[in-house]
């Protein structure tokens, strides 16, 4: 069967690892500015996603959703990859990526190790294991967090296979478990 | 209760209790070898298989991980889609080497069941995680974009074209290997499986240069399962090498390394597992010593000495005429100086070997380049008459000269004969960077002076080659590199000095172009300083200065009546003066054939068999296609169909030895003597009135040899070389300096196989092109730096629009139908082709390869 070819996707850079303390309010169109207004329920990572769902708001194919972990996360099926859902979040975490790297980094705290394991169970730590796999040469540590250049990217995959807290990810869920496919 | 992880392979449900790669599960449990062990890395490709329908690398993806997905290998795909990719592949040339392409085709397959009409730039972004290093590319893309149509039912599967009725010279022939290597199932020695069979590994030094203290073995020794662990006192002469016998064995305790790719001891066990256990509880004492890492330091008067004889490993003088009086009365001269890299051949398949007792002696299943070649160094190890030993080759996945010196076979041989089993012993794919040997890096500086017309009048130059730890073919390949820097033009007065030094950095040898890629970049670049000073096109000067039939080449031999270097300028004249200031142009010659007074034959053997002609000639298929040119030598002579004639391979214990694949020499040596004995063979056939059963039983044999100058023979015109094959390039650049497009101009005498030759041109000048372009090979201090992945072989993301043209004159040589071989000249004018056009675009003389400031270069840095 032939699917429609996909040039970009959105990739949220958090799993919500960090352990939510309060539940946050989704009711208004324009929640996680509210949330970062009102400091009402925020998370522990001062980077993590804040849940409180501007992005599906903004989203016209509801391809967005918030996990299990209340963390914002988005099907690849349904998104057509354009752009709204990363203007809307105002910590930047949404990427828009091409099709075929599938493998992202989901975490881009720039907290040192330590605060991160306090933080988030799944939160990038800067151990480097990720960058010592990498065939390519691909991945560095920038900011206490993996990144990818997609230049020499060639989605592999080994960095999410070795990665100890599962902060890098594939969006196709081959490698890496998506949240939905949990049964959240 | 362990855990256990369920999942399904083509279509059945799978169970195991062990967590591993799924391709080591793939391989060693369920005996899938479609499923190809490239680096273990997930750099390679080779290992793709399909996962809920997605591509992905079966190295990376583990067994507890694949739990209830859905997996897919080439073994499982269906009749249709079978036939589809074989017939696409075959018939639009996408196969040499092979051991690429089950990975090719599962990516493929992933793509077109997402998209069943694909574009060209779907299908290189499809296959961005899968290195070819044979074809360039772009005849897989082709063959994907014909799958495809197929299974889209556009277009059909022609059944004629591989059943090959029609095969002789010249037609557009099915290689013979399609079908085997494009399903998986065609066997590479990885994939030899024997009753009883074991594994064995060596354990290769910490070091490039460590003295020995101790080596213990004790704990290794005590883990069930290990049958052996074996030293240099094992070994009956630890000596050997391909010409010269210099290259321990094993270093034994007491000796100095020489790289860190010597082997220290040898692990003999029943699994790969306790093996890979084994090696790890092995303790070696080291004491650690300054390596020798450079030319500079190798030639100091108090360095270290790598090997007892000193430094020097290969020196060559090759001179003629008085170069430097001519120099001296030249209205212009160039001086200049060009440093080039180390490069990996990066073959897709690591090196393997299975060897097991056999008869009075052993015998070896091997990846070569030459069996004959691999015997000779096996027997000189066991102190042997060569007969004892019997070398054949399986499938060869790629070699570009890496697989002319032993690497795998012989300590193979030596386990299987220590544990009286057959042992299995293949190279990770670090080791295999480690030890084979590179392309030499060099250092020259060369003076090249013309008259007031742009015409040539003498050349001088010295060059330096970094050999490395052991001599390897320094010998052959420096005395190419100096005999092949006057390029393929017709001046008199030469001085060329040519040093091979040892130094504790990896082994240099063989590789495509054998010295000529090197010494031709620093020419090609100096004639087009020459161009500026005369006031002339760098295309002009090169035509002005062309080798001619009846002309004299600078070595002194007169240029034979296929020469048509000329031609190939012509041919692409227009598209270099159509794009000024960004396209540059380089000529190259390269012989074929080894030459210079040497023995080289060629050797085959026919024997008509239950109604069929089989082939035997020991000359090794490392993927370039010479198996499936003889059987269309022996078709054009016989007028037999493909199905008629069976090409045996080559094993030393029945087929002739018909030399090494090198030197381009195969085409044209081993094809011209599988046309005679096909020609007598013929004779035959046409008494007996058409009927080949009437031959049943008879042999027909002939051996090859046309005779040679050696170096310095005191001969007015030396005949160095049976034939030469010329070529020129033009590398046309974008507006961000980006290789926009190649055009390569051929002339290898008569085109046996249209689609093949293409797939060589193409996938030579990508190589080119990665040389001049991305790929280095970094040291610290003698350790290679840089894995598979980052090597810089180009990706299908990366390839230029290439144009493959050849050349083909009336007046051809009187051998194999006028073939004259194109294994190495497609690689060598397209670095200094691609030179030129930046010094076009930007002015900057680039003088080291790979080249600075370029946009690749830019890109690399930018994401460090």
């Amino acid at each position: 069967m032939a699917r429609v070819r996909k040039k970009k996707v959105a990739v949220v850079q958090c799993t919500g690892g960090c352990r939510r303390q309060t539940e946050i309010s989704k009711a208004s169109g324009n929640g996680c500015q509210q949330i970062l207004e009102t400091k009402a329920g925020t998370v522990s990572c001062e980077y993590g996603c804040l849940g409180g769902g501007s992005c599906i708001e903004a989203c016209r194919l509801h391809a967005i959703y918030i996990n299990a972990k209340g963390a914002a996360e988005v099907d690849p099926e349904k998104c057509a990859g354009c752009g709204l859902c990363a203007k809307a979040c105002p910590r930047s975490l949404i990427r828009i990526t091409d099709a075929e790297y599938n493998i992202y980094s989901a975490c881009v705290s720039e907290d040192a190790g330590a605060q991160t394991r306090k933080n988030c169970e799944t939160g990038c730590i800067a151990c480097g294991i990720c960058v010592r796999n990498c065939p390519m040469g691909a991945v560095s540590i920038e900011n206490n967090h993996a990144v990818i250049d997609e230049e020499k990217c060639i989605a592999c995959g080994m960095c999410a296979m070795k990665c100890p807290r599962g902060a890098i990810r594939d969006y196709n869920g081959i490698f890496t478990v998506r949240e939905a496919q949990v049964g959240s | 209760m362990k855990e256990t992880y369920t999942f399904t392979v083509n279509g059945v449900e799978r169970t195991t209790t062990e967590d591993k790669p799924l391709l080591r599960y793939l391989r060693d449990d369920l005996h899938l070898h479609s499923v190809k062990d490239g680096c273990s890395e997930g750099a390679c490709g080779t290992c793709t298989i399909i996962v809920d329908g997605r591509a992905v690398k079966s190295c990376v993806l583990t067994t507890k991980r694949a739990v209830g997905k859905n997996i897919v290998t080439t073994e499982g795909l269906s009749d249709r889609e079978k036939e589809a990719f074989v017939y696409a592949f075959g018939s639009k040339g996408a196969v040499q080497c092979g051991f690429c392409i089950p990975g090719m085709v599962m990516a493929g397959k992933a793509l077109i069941d997402h998209v069943p009409d694909p574009t060209e730039e779907e299908i290189k972004v499809a296959l961005k995680g899968n290195v070819c290093r044979c074809t360039g590319y772009k005849k897989i893309i082709e063959g994907i974009q014909l799958t495809a149509a197929i299974l889209r039912g556009e277009a059909q599967i022609e059944p004629d074209l591989e059943k090959g009725d029609v095969y002789g010279v010249g037609q557009h022939a099915f290689r013979l290997d399609v079908r085997e290597k494009v399903l998986g199932y065609g066997e590479y020695p990885d994939d030899v499986e024997m009753e009883g069979m074991v594994y064995a590994s060596a354990v290769r030094s910490k070091y490039p240069r460590a003295r020995i203290l101790d080596i213990h073995a004790e704990k290794a020794l005590a883990l069930p399962g290990v049958l052996a662990v074996l030293t240099a006192d094992d070994v009956p002469n630890n000596k050997v090498g391909h010409l010269q016998q210099d290259w321990d064995v094993m270093i034994a305790k007491g000796n100095i390394t020489r790289c860190v790719g010597d082997a220290i001891c040898l692990v003999v066990a029943e699994t790969r597992a306790v093996l890979e256990k084994a090696k790890k509880l092995i303790k070696i004492d080291y004491e650690e010593l300054k390596p020798v890492t450079s030319i500079t330091e190798a030639m100091a008067e108090d360095a270290p000495k790598v090997h007892s004889k000193g430094n020097l490993c290969q020196s060559r003088h090759v001179t003629r005429g008085d170069a430097k009086k001519a120099l001296a009365e030249s209205k212009y001269v160039v001086t200049q100086t060009y440093k080039t890299p180390f490069t990996e051949h990066a073959f897709l398949e690591p090196e393997s070997a299975v060897a097991f007792p056999y008869k009075d002696g052993v015998k070896v299943l091997s990846s070569d380049q030459g069996v004959y070649d691999t015997r000779k160094e096996i027997s000189i190890m066991l102190g042997w008459d060569p007969e004892r030993v019997v070398v054949e080759n399986k499938l060869v996945g790629g070699g570009f000269g890496g697989k002319e010196d032993v690497s795998a076979q012989h300590i193979a041989a030596l386990a299987a004969l220590k544990v009286n089993r057959p042992v299995k012993v293949t190279f990770s794919r670090q080791e295999s960077i480690n030890f084979h040997p590179k392309r030499h890096a060099m250092e020259g500086t060369f003076t090249l002076g013309c008259d007031e017309n742009g015409i040539f009048t003498g050349l001088d130059c010295e060059i330096y080659f970094d050999t490395g730890a052991y001599a390897s073919l320094c010998g052959p390949v420096l005395e190419r590199a100096c005999t092949h820097s006057v390029g393929p033009y017709c001046y008199q007065n030469t001085d060329i000095r040519g040093y091979g030094y040892y130094t504790n950095n990896p082994p240099a040898g063989a590789f495509r172009g054998f010295g000529v890629c090197q010494s031709e970049f620093a020419l090609e670049s100096n004639i087009n300083l020459l161009a500026e000073k005369v006031g002339i096109s760098p295309w002009e000067i090169r035509y002005r200065n062309a080798i001619e039939p009846g002309k004299v080449l600078p070595n002194g031999q007169i240029a034979d009546c296929s020469t048509a270097l000329k031609e190939t300028l012509l041919a692409v004249k227009d598209v270099y003066e159509s794009n000024p200031g960004r396209a540059g142009i380089a000529c190259a010659m390269k012989n074929a054939g080894v030459g210079v007074g040497l023995p080289d034959k060629g050797r085959a053997k026919l024997v008509v068999h239950d109604g069929k002609v089989e082939l035997y000639s020991a000359a090794s298929d490392i993927g370039q296609g010479c198996a499936t040119v003889f059987v269309q030598m022996v078709a054009e002579t016989t007028g037999l169909g493909k199905e008629q004639i069976v090409n045996k391979g080559a094993n030393s214990e029945v087929a002739p030895d018909s030399g090494t694949t090198s030197g381009s020499r195969q085409t044209l040596i081993t094809g011209e003597a599988v046309r005679m004995a096909s020609a007598d063979l013929n004779k035959d056939l046409q008494d007996a009135g058409g009927d080949l059963t009437k031959l049943e039983g008879k042999e027909y044999f002939a051996e090859f040899f046309d005779p040679t100058d050696k170096l310095g023979a005191d001969v007015p015109n030396p005949k160095s070389h049976v034939a030469y094959g010329f070529a020129t390039h033009v590398v046309i650049l974008d507006e961000d300096g980006r290789v926009k497009e190649v055009y390569a101009a051929h002339d290898s005498g008569k085109v046996v196989n249209p689609i093949s030759i293409q797939g060589q041109i193409e996938g030579g000048v990508l190589m080119g092109l990665g040389y001049a372009l991305t790929e280095d090979f970094p040291l610290k201090d003698g350790v290679p730096q840089a894995r598979y992945g980052t090597l810089g072989l180009m990706r299908s993301t990366q390839i230029p629009d290439i144009h493959a043209i050849y050349v083909e004159k009336e007046e051809l040589l009187p051998f194999a139908y006028g073939a004259k071989g194109i294994g190495e000249i497609a690689t060598i004018p397209t670095a200094p082709a691609a030179q030129g056009a930046y010094y076009a675009m930007d002015h900057v003389l680039r003088t080291k390869l790979p080249m600075e400031n370029t946009y690749y270069s830019k890109k690399q840095k930018a994401v460090k």
